[in-house]
């Protein structure tokens, strides 16, 4: 097991590469580069644009040498914890996301608690109920929020939420308290902006995980033990909870892969749509904008909680089940 | 019978003796000609009979073949072309069918329109006129349209009167019909879900075939190639993908990039669950039996491992389906992907998603209903497939 | 004893006098400030604002007379747009007042030798918003220390101060005055300086010169910028000295408001300047209004923003579509939705690219009937009717009604609707052979198909672009339209890639002669209609190639002349003699213009014009119509 963990994490590292070099091409592979687009724009408010100091901008940050000696630039500045300068925003990385990230991390987990209580339920009564009327017509209404196009909801939404009850519109909070330190009426405020960005994106999760615990839980409910449990009286309900569902739960070992990531940067466009101060628009712009070093480092930033959620998962799904051999081909 | 021969010498054969009285198989236990045929039937019929068994899933797959059936007539089902204008009847909201005209039975009929410019708001107004009756009319000449860009027709199911107008879900800012625009896009939309998920198929089964089948080190690099896709963001990904495609290739060679791209993007998923299940079934004793055998590994894979899971890769499928649906129009409100004037439901929603539509003309933003009503119901055709081919119940 | 006591007296009247204002106008002073005027912390009004202060008689130009107080609260839909506030502000050095001719601001007078040679006259007392005291060592260290730095200027003095390729003689006449001298005529000097995006002729020298190399050093220098995270000095002098855009809130401007917070920043807080230089008749000083507040949000966001009731002045990011929504809010929000007419050439004109790579392409474009027959083709009425409510005009990419340059001819200039002449002139350019769907050929055998790319932000030019295809079909065209986005569309035209493009015509639809005629020739690179012939023309024939075309070189060296004019009678024939061809040769086809844009203001606002054009150049989009005279009813915002 030992000789395991040690040899996932040394292959992690030939991973990330891989994935360094690829965010890399994927962002210098459109055509032009930021400068093109930055005098193209200075252009188009009449500005004068002196060619020259360009240039001189361009050799500053090294955009006059060869792509592959600017990937190692960039790669050695990050393991230096060096993330780059961001052209657009003319400020380092590390500050351009700074203060977004918070409330993107405080956005996903009022997301993902509101996506497990309207799952759970909904999954267990699924389970139990196979087939019902109750089943059909729940995993509809959980189907919904997957099925409807995000952006349009969150248009309608911020509509009707000012027309009924004269939220302002878009953004985490009242526009007063944008630059003001943290009070209760800061809170408050964004407490009350949550509501409608949590419950487009979070319909949108409760889908799939609906239909995950409901399997899983039937998978379980056919075994011998509960059918034991029952026979010598346990509660329907203990016999439910007790040990059935804590046996499913194993896919949530498996999701931290994909979950890990998803907290710091997730649901790009219901948060471009909502102008909500979160990561996804601001790596989205980015890429738009080939704000090479902004974009990129992100990238590498939720690539890398990725890899290691995927250890993390990947370790723990092999204590629990024997059955996945990791030793390779089975050899007889 | 009676064992009344001796034990032969040392060193002979023992005698061999087989009875001729006849046997009948069933002598044991019997069945019954209904019992047989349920024992007796192939994998297919049991899961079509499970299959039946979740009504929903069987109405939404008729649904879907219906709908994917009027893909082939689509202009002659709607009453318009999709580019037809109609600059009279900008933002005209829906019109609505009447049977009875003053207590009587006229047949299906909407009433006239009368447009009014409101000069303080500037609102296009429009007011039915109950005096004059538009009778609809049925297999009818319409507009000329080309039946599959090759025979010239000009017959549709229903039209507009003759100098009226039928506007059933209104019309845009450009005076064309959404009804008849709504009908145009589903082809592309419904479409480009399955050339996505099938490039996506291909890719998995292989991909993970082979990892799931051989593990080792072949498993290692498909392994580390699925973590390295799947951290990447989709949505980033995407754009950077669809931003390199040229822009002078024709609307249906950009058709045809999306859904590479959008398929190119989705196979990890299924890589690793046909990776995952052949790990769990590549102990099974079939499996040792056939290398004993001496099966080779393509063989193994394709005719015994492959079926083994084939419904759930099906059922996997018709759920990816959707998701290439809403990755679509993902792409339209990034401003890649397709754009006007090519007509796709993800199209038509980006062109609704101001405040103007929502607040003033709602109509437009119908597309979304048959969107919703596609991705619903391939969800719960896959929850039925994949429920039906499930062995373990 | 009497004669001590009148000596006494007259000497007290002489102090005092010399200390009040020359004009013995009474101050009142601006509430905002008077807290702290009483703690002694700022002057009284009466030693803040400069010694011969810019009177503005509201009266005179229909407007009210206001009263201080309030905050304006506007949406915009990127953080680059602080700059707005400059535009907005529309302080200048020289300005265009409501009729766009030339008039001092901040200087208090000027005048202009044989067109080269500028004598500039400060206002005595007049003071950066730090303090400071603006004199003519701020003007002398911005020319020496600043433009003529090699290391910050790397691409020296910018166009509109080079004659010639020469710049001017330098010379500080006393501390209020200062002098620019040329060997010929410089016309494009004042309008550079009134421009919205202006030519800064000085700097608040005394903040900047502590990060200048030259004056602390250039290891001190260094230091400090790596101490701000900077990787030069000269990275950080431009970045902290930009005044174009007021992102450092330390510096200091002669603006009526200033920035307080510095970036990044969903949200910009502008404050007024206690020093700003213009009062009104009622001895208030400028601006009325104490804060600008400018949030950030989606620009799709920002109609919906308006029409619940956000923002207090809007003119940005909302289009005419918006209008009817927002007409209908309108009471239930507490505001007003004005009309103002949209100042371009033409809503949406198409250019083709005389540049475009392919040869048979080209030579068929770069004939004028062909693009003359473009133009016959388009029924403009349609496009009016459809996209506009039938309340533009239908015209070719020409100037507007308001501009004394205004000719109905060029505005008719090929502009009307007529298949047959139009049919008849694709014919005389040769393209006379057809396919077998009717569409035409190129004389080597290949289908005349357009494929017209567009940046793909504006429905109104999908629009008019499905409305065109139309048309040119009836000419035996086949268009294809390609969107794509901002920064690809840009790259593409520049390469030559691109066959035809989309935007808006004229920027400056309302020119005066004193005004650069850039735009009618080939000028910069940026000019989609010929990229390569602009970058030739930008720089002096150094790059790109010359035009091929008599026409535009034609306009080339008539703009060259117009750059060497010394009165304003030769400048209006050259514009005359430029717009003549350029109109006849219908470089940009135009559809419609003088279409509506409307302007949101809240109720409680009152000097904001009914009607007017709105521009960006030369109007500076709110800035000639002088925001700092917009005023709160009793002095109160809307919240």
């Amino acid at each position: 097991m030992l000789r395991y963990i040690a040899w996932r994490i040394t292959v992690m590292v030939p991973t990330l590469l891989m994935i360094s070099a690829l965010v890399f091409t994927i962002i210098e592979l459109p055509p032009g580069d930021y400068f093109e687009s930055y005098v193209a724009e200075l252009q188009a408010q009449g500005e004068n644009v002196d060619l020259k100091a360009i240039e001189a901008l361009k050799v500053q940050y090294g955009f006059d040498k060869p792509p592959v000696e600017r990937y190692f630039h960039w790669v050695w500045g990050m393991l230096h914890g060096d993330f780059g300068y961001s052209f657009e925003y003319e400020l380092p990385v590390t500050d351009v996301v700074g203060d977004r990230l918070w409330l993107t991390m405080l956005v996903s987990f009022v997301t993902i608690i509101f996506t497990w209580l309207v799952a759970f339920p909904i999954g267990i009564y699924s389970a139990t109920h196979q087939y019902s009327w109750g089943d059909y017509g729940l995993t509809f209404v959980g189907l919904l929020g997957l099925a409807t196009p995000n952006f349009l909801l969150a248009l309608v939404f911020l509509y009707l939420a000012n027309l009924w009850f004269g939220t302002s519109i878009g953004h985490l909070m009242d526009a007063q308290y944008f630059n003001e330190p943290m009070s209760w009426a800061k809170a408050k405020s964004i407490m009350e902006h949550l509501i409608i960005p949590v419950i487009i994106i979070g319909t949108a999760g409760t889908a799939g995980m609906i239909r995950r615990i409901r399997a899983n839980l039937l998978d379980e409910l056919q075994k011998q033990y509960v059918i034991t449990a029952r026979a010598k009286g346990l509660h329907p309900f203990k016999a439910l909870m007790k040990y059935p569902l804590r046996m499913s739960m194993n896919f949530f070992i498996s999701d931290i892969g994909s979950i890990l990531p998803a907290i710091i940067s997730g649901a790009e466009i219901t948060a471009i749509v909502l102008s909500l101060e979160t990561t996804g628009p601001l790596l989205i712009r980015a890429l738009q904008a080939q704000d090479m070093y902004l974009a990129g480092s992100f990238l590498m930033f939720l690539a890398g909680l990725s890899v290691i959620g995927v250890l993390i998962s990947d370790f723990a799904l092999a204590l629990l089940d024997p059955r996945i051999r990791l030793q390779g081909a089975h050899t007889k | 019978m009676k064992m009344t021969s001796p034990l032969p010498p040392p060193g002979k054969e023992m005698g061999h003796y087989v009875s001729e009285a006849p046997f009948d198989v069933m002598s044991i236990e019997k069945i019954s000609p209904e019992q047989e045929k349920i024992y007796l039937a192939p994998q297919w019929k049991l899961m079509w009979w499970k299959f039946r068994q979740h009504r929903i899933a069987v109405w939404c797959g008729v649904f879907l073949a219906i709908l994917y059936a009027t893909i082939f007539i689509s202009e002659f089902l709607a009453p318009y072309n999709i580019q037809t204008r109609n600059v009279d009847h900008i933002y005209s909201p829906p019109q609505q069918v009447h049977l009875f005209h003053e207590g009587e039975f006229v047949g299906p009929f909407v009433y006239r329109q009368q447009y009014k410019l409101n000069m303080e708001t500037l609102k296009r107004e429009y007011t039915k006129d109950t005096s004059k009756v538009d009778k609809i009319r049925f297999f009818c000449t319409g507009d000329t349209y080309h039946w599959w860009g090759l025979v010239e027709m000009e017959t549709h199911l229903f039209c507009p009167a003759n100098g009226g107008e039928l506007f059933l879900l209104g019309t845009d800012r450009l005076g064309r019909d959404m009804f008849s625009r709504i009908m145009g896009g589903a082809r592309i939309s419904l479409t480009i879900g399955l050339l996505g998920v099938m490039v996506s198929f291909v890719l998995g089964i292989v991909i993970g075939g082979m990892a799931g089948y051989y593990g080792g080190w072949v498993d290692m690099v498909v392994q580390r190639m699925i973590e390295v896709l799947q951290s990447l963001p989709s949505i980033p990904l995407w754009l950077a993908l669809a931003a390199i495609m040229p822009v002078t290739w024709s609307p249906l060679v950009v058709y045809f990039g999306i859904t590479v791209i959008l398929g190119l993007l989705d196979w990890t998923g299924l890589a690793r669950a046909v990776r995952s299940k052949l790990f769990s079934l590549r102990e099974e004793d079939y499996v040792m039996a056939a290398q004993l055998m001496g099966a080779k590994p393509s063989r193994i894979i394709s005719l015994h491992l492959v079926p083994g899971f084939m419904s759930h890769l099906i059922a996997t499928a018709t759920i990816a389906i959707p998701t290439m649906i809403l990755g679509e129009t993902a792409l339209s409100f990034l401003g890649l992907g397709l754009r006007p004037p090519i007509t796709s439901w993800g199209v038509l929603l980006i062109e609704a998603q101001n405040i103007n539509v929502v607040a003033l003309y709602p109509w437009l933003m119908l597309p979304v209903v048959p969107v919703v009503l596609v991705i619903l119901a391939f969800n719960f055709l896959g929850d039925g497939l994949r429920d039906a081919a499930d062995p373990y119940k | 004893m009497m004669r001590c006591l009148r000596l006494a007296l007259l000497t007290m009247l002489l102090v005092l006098g010399v200390q009040t204002n020359a004009f013995a106008m009474t101050f009142e002073e601006t509430p905002y400030f008077s807290d702290l005027v009483k703690a002694g912390k700022i002057d009284p009004v009466a030693r803040r604002v400069p010694q011969q202060p810019r009177i503005i008689d509201l009266a005179k130009i229909g407007r009210e007379p206001g009263v201080h107080g309030g905050k304006l609260r506007m949406l915009m839909g990127s953080k680059k747009d602080v700059r707005m506030m400059v535009y907005y502000g529309y302080s200048r050095l020289v300005g265009y007042d409501l009729n766009y001719k030339l008039q001092p601001d901040i200087l208090a007078s000027y005048e202009v030798e044989d067109g080269r040679i500028f004598t500039l006259h400060l206002r005595p007392g007049h003071r950066w918003s730090d303090g400071a005291p603006l004199t003519a060592e701020d003007f002398r260290f911005a020319f020496e220390d600043v433009m003529l730095n090699k290391k910050l200027a790397r691409g020296g003095l910018p166009n509109s101060m080079l004659v010639n390729g020469k710049g001017p003689k330098f010379t500080v006449i006393d501390e209020l005055t200062v002098r620019y001298e040329w060997d010929a005529p410089n016309p494009q000097f004042l309008p550079a300086l009134a421009a919205p995006l202006p030519l800064y002729l000085t700097y608040p020298s005394t903040y900047m010169k502590q990060f200048h190399a030259d004056f602390i050093g250039k290891q001190a220098a260094e230091a400090l910028a790596k101490e701000r995270k900077y990787k030069h000095w000269r990275a950080m002098f431009i970045r902290l000295g930009r005044q174009n855009r007021p992102e450092n809130p330390d510096l200091p401007t002669l603006e009526p408001w200033f920035n307080t917070i510095a970036p990044p920043s969903e949200q910009f807080v502008f404050k007024r300047n206690p020093y700003f230089h213009r009062v009104d008749s009622n001895g208030r000083q400028l601006p009325y209004i104490d804060t600008v507040e400018m949030n950030i949000s989606s620009p799709n966001l920002i109609p919906a923003k308006t029409g619940a009731g956000e923002s207090d002045l809007q003119g940005r990011y909302v289009s005419f579509e918006d209008y009817t929504f927002l007409k209908q809010s309108e009471k239930r929000q507490g505001y007003n939705v004005l009309l103002w007419k949209s100042a371009v050439g033409s809503k949406v004109a198409i250019r083709p690219n005389l540049n475009f790579k392919d040869d048979a392409w080209r030579a068929v474009m770069q004939d004028a009937r062909f693009r003359q027959a473009l133009s016959l083709g388009i029924d403009r009425h349609e496009i009016n009717m459809v996209t506009f409510f039938g309340l533009g005009k239908e015209v070719a990419d020409s100037p507007l009604m308001q501009s004394p340059l205004f000719d109905e001819e060029y505005a008719s200039a090929w502009a009307s609707h007529d298949p047959v002449l139009a049919n008849r002139l694709l014919d005389q350019v040769g393209l006379t052979k057809r396919d077998d769907d009717g569409t035409r050929l190129l004389p080597d055998g290949r289908r005349a198909e357009l494929i017209i790319e567009t940046a793909g932000e504006s429905t109104v030019e999908t629009d008019v672009l499905q409305l065109i295809t139309d048309h040119w079909q009836a000419l035996g065209l086949k268009v294809f339209t390609r969107a794509t986005q901002r920064d690809i569309f840009r790259s593409r035209l520049k390469a030559g890639n691109t066959m035809m493009s989309v935007w808006s015509g004229l920027d400056n639809a309302i020119p005066q002669p004193s005004m650069s005629p850039e735009e009618l020739a080939p000028s910069n690179d940026s000019q989609t209609q010929w990229p390569q012939w602009g970058l030739y023309g930008m720089t002096d024939g150094k790059s790109g190639t010359e035009p091929d075309l008599a026409s535009a070189r034609r306009l080339l060296s008539m703009w060259q002349e117009w750059q060497q004019s010394r009165d304003d009678e030769t400048r209006e024939r050259i514009w005359n003699d430029m717009l003549k061809l350029y109109t006849s040769e219908v470089f940009s086809i135009g559809t419609v213009n003088s279409t509506l844009q409307p302007i949101v203001v809240s109720k409680k606002l009152h000097n904001v014009p009914k009607e007017e054009v709105y521009s960006f150049q030369p109007g500076s989009y709110f800035g000639v119509f002088m925001v700092d005279t917009f005023w709160f009813q009793d002095g109160l915002g809307s919240d």
